[in-house]
């Protein structure tokens, strides 16, 4: 990095933590700390509730998975805009008629204290540890780009934020959201057209998508169904991004502490509701303009030389084992197929510039043939980085925007597409940890003391709470990088292991009004994750898998699931009760 | 928070934006598929 992206980066860091400071000032009582006093407009709602989903990882993954698997990615949100329907219908009006600080008081108030108490606790876990992920991922990236140190890295990704998130609470968060997501899409736009203008002459923007389209990145809609049928394993498909996004998308808005927390800062219902709807709007075509960004990064390296791997610590790491001559042999084979592409990609844009559809189809064909021979070489890499000779992470898709980043945008730039990178981290982290400390202190610490805390004290308490949520959640990041990348997929899968779950606990508060037996939820709750973690464990079985399930379909059976073994054990404690109830 | 029957803006009834919500996601996924059929 040059002096100026290093001014570029730091100017950026701290004029957000100055920011978040100044928007500090808040009444000192759970009120003000956790929900800035019921006082947001839902511009703002809309913003936080964006910058709380929207981690370092959505801006660097995204991209590169567009690079690799094209566009269809995007119906992974298609959910999104009816679980917010569902949302504003049934549980904005609840949550704000019960006044409550959390989303898990609710079900103390509809069921009983155990519910809320397994609720919450699975919240604490999942949230605490992805949060800890969180910190890690985009911290690794830039470690192994730029030769930082992965601990200082860490450190200033998970600690910064700190400062203003324990000062401010939930309304220097949102604020702050605000203020960073307004540089994240600057300086995404910034490096969207840049990618454009870098391509060679005479070809613009609508080329682009044509040389992507014909390479099928353009797989915006995927049905999933082929000659044998509907296919239950593809993770992203117009079915499953419907179904079992909106499960997903329900479950996160409507359980997760770190979203609810969002939109119960609103001044009003009106205004929950109307973060949440436009969040209905933008999310879909926000997500599809990011994947778009890295289709036209593909294009561009149809046109110039792209990195056989793109996480060059590894490609260092195979360059020094026993495979270093079969690297360099597949390397070269992968250049010359590169060279050929650009060849063919001219005489593509050609025959489409003509009109000569007949030619283009040639063109389209001997295209494919090219890019099956280089993806080809790209997996053999793969696999030999993974193998046992290198026993690296054979994973580059993360890698594969920034390593643009470094490598072509201009001075200046770079500086800004890394703060990026920290701005978007700090927005999800520090919502996470204000809802961790919200948790904590509603549905524990208040629940379990029996001294009655004055809200000065309660709100010192929650500062404490966020600073040792916060330090947890380094700790976590810095285990990640002993302990390797076999955990971030264990977290991540952690996620929809109990997503499902939770939901099916608060579907059956909302929709099953004449369930009042909190045993029957609890032990419904325990069966369908008991069902859940079967139906996981059958599809990691080996050699081959017994069921072949994408992971997104684990969030409906675990919220049907509850509903199921609910209404099962609700009839059974009915039946025995009028078995065990006086004759009259 | 206020009152739970508050009006929403531009609209005499929430339902109306709820379907909002659902034709623009409609109309996404079908100029998302001419898309994919145009240049896929």
């Amino acid at each position: 990095m040059t002096t100026i992206d290093w001014i570029v980066l730091i100017v950026t860091l701290i004029a957000i933590i100055s920011y978040g400071l100044y928007k500090s000032r808040t009444s000192h009582n759970l009120d003000g700390y956790f929900l800035s006093n019921r006082s947001m407009p839902w511009g703002l709602i809309l913003l936080s509730i964006m910058g709380t989903q929207a981690s370092a990882i959505t801006f660097i993954s995204a991209p590169g998975q567009a690079y690799t698997d094209g566009m269809r990615f995007v119906q992974y949100y298609f959910g999104l805009p009816l679980a917010m329907i569902i949302i504003c219908i049934f549980f904005v009006p609840i949550f704000s008629k019960l006044k409550v600080y959390t989303a898990y008081e609710f079900l103390e108030n509809r069921f009983d204290g155990k519910t809320r108490v397994l609720t919450s606790f699975l919240f604490l876990l999942q949230r605490g540890l992805s949060t800890g992920i969180s910190v890690f991922a985009p911290s690794i990236i830039l470690s192994s780009l730029l030769g930082w140190n992965i601990y200082w890295t860490n450190i200033f990704m998970g600690g910064l934020l700190i400062i203003y998130t324990m000062s401010g609470g939930a309304k220097a968060v949102a604020y702050t959201q605000q203020l960073q997501l307004i540089i994240i899409f600057t300086g995404m736009f910034l490096a969207a057209y840049m990618v454009v203008n870098m391509l060679p002459e005479g070809i613009g923007f609508t080329d682009a998508l044509k040389v992507g389209g014909s390479l099928g990145k353009l797989n915006v809609i995927t049905t999933g169904i082929s000659d044998k049928g509907f296919n239950w394993s593809d993770q992203y498909n117009l079915l499953s991004g419907i179904i079992g996004g909106f499960f997903l998308a329900l479950s996160y808005f409507g359980t997760d502490q770190s979203q609810v927390g969002r939109y119960l800062t609103a001044r009003s219902i009106r205004e929950s509701r109307m973060g949440l709807i436009m969040n209905g709007f933008v999310k879909v075509p926000m997500q599809f303009l990011i994947l778009l960004v890295g289709v036209l990064v593909f294009t561009f390296y149809q046109f110039n030389q792209a990195p056989i791997f793109f996480n060059q610590k590894q490609v260092r790491n195979i360059e020094n084992s026993v495979l270093k001559d079969s690297f360099q042999l597949a390397r070269s084979a992968y250049d010359r197929v590169a060279d050929q592409k650009k060849i063919v990609v001219a005489e593509f844009l050609g025959a489409k510039d003509g009109d000569n559809e007949l030619l283009a189809e040639e063109k389209t064909s001997e295209l494919k043939i090219l890019q099956k021979r280089s993806d080809s070489l790209r997996s053999q890499v793969k696999k030999w980085i993974g193998s046992s000779a290198v026993n690296g992470d054979s994973n580059d898709t993360n890698y594969i925007f920034m390593r643009f980043v470094v490598d072509y945008l201009p001075v200046g730039l770079v500086g800004l597409l890394i703060a990026i990178i920290f701005l978007a981290s700090w927005g999800s982290i520090a919502a996470a940890i204000n809802s961790l400390a919200s948790s904590s202190m509603v549905d524990f610490h208040r629940k379990f003391t029996r001294k009655k805390e004055s809200g000065e004290n309660e709100y010192q308490l929650s500062k404490w709470y966020t600073l040792g949520w916060g330090i947890f959640c380094i700790v976590v990041a810095m285990f990640t990088y002993n302990i390797g990348n076999s955990l971030i997929e264990a977290v991540n899968i952690l996620g929809s292991l109990f997503y499902g779950v939770i939901l099916g606990v608060f579907l059956v508060a909302f929709f099953f009004k004449r369930i009042k037996n909190g045993n029957a939820v609890f032990f419904g709750a325990l069966l369908a994750e008991l069902l859940v973690l079967t139906v996981f464990l059958l599809t990691k079985t080996k050699p081959e898998p017994i069921l072949k399930i994408g992971f997104l379909w684990l969030n409906p059976i675990g919220a049907f699931g509850v509903i199921f073994f609910t209404l099962l054990l609700n009839s059974f404690f009915v039946k025995s009760r009028k078995h065990k109830a006086p004759a009259h | 928070m206020q009152s739970e029957k508050e009006k929403p803006p531009l609209f005499s009834s929430w339902d109306y934006w709820y379907w909002l919500v659902v034709f623009f996601l409609i109309l996404l996924i079908i100029l998302f598929y001419l898309l994919t059929q145009r240049f896929a």
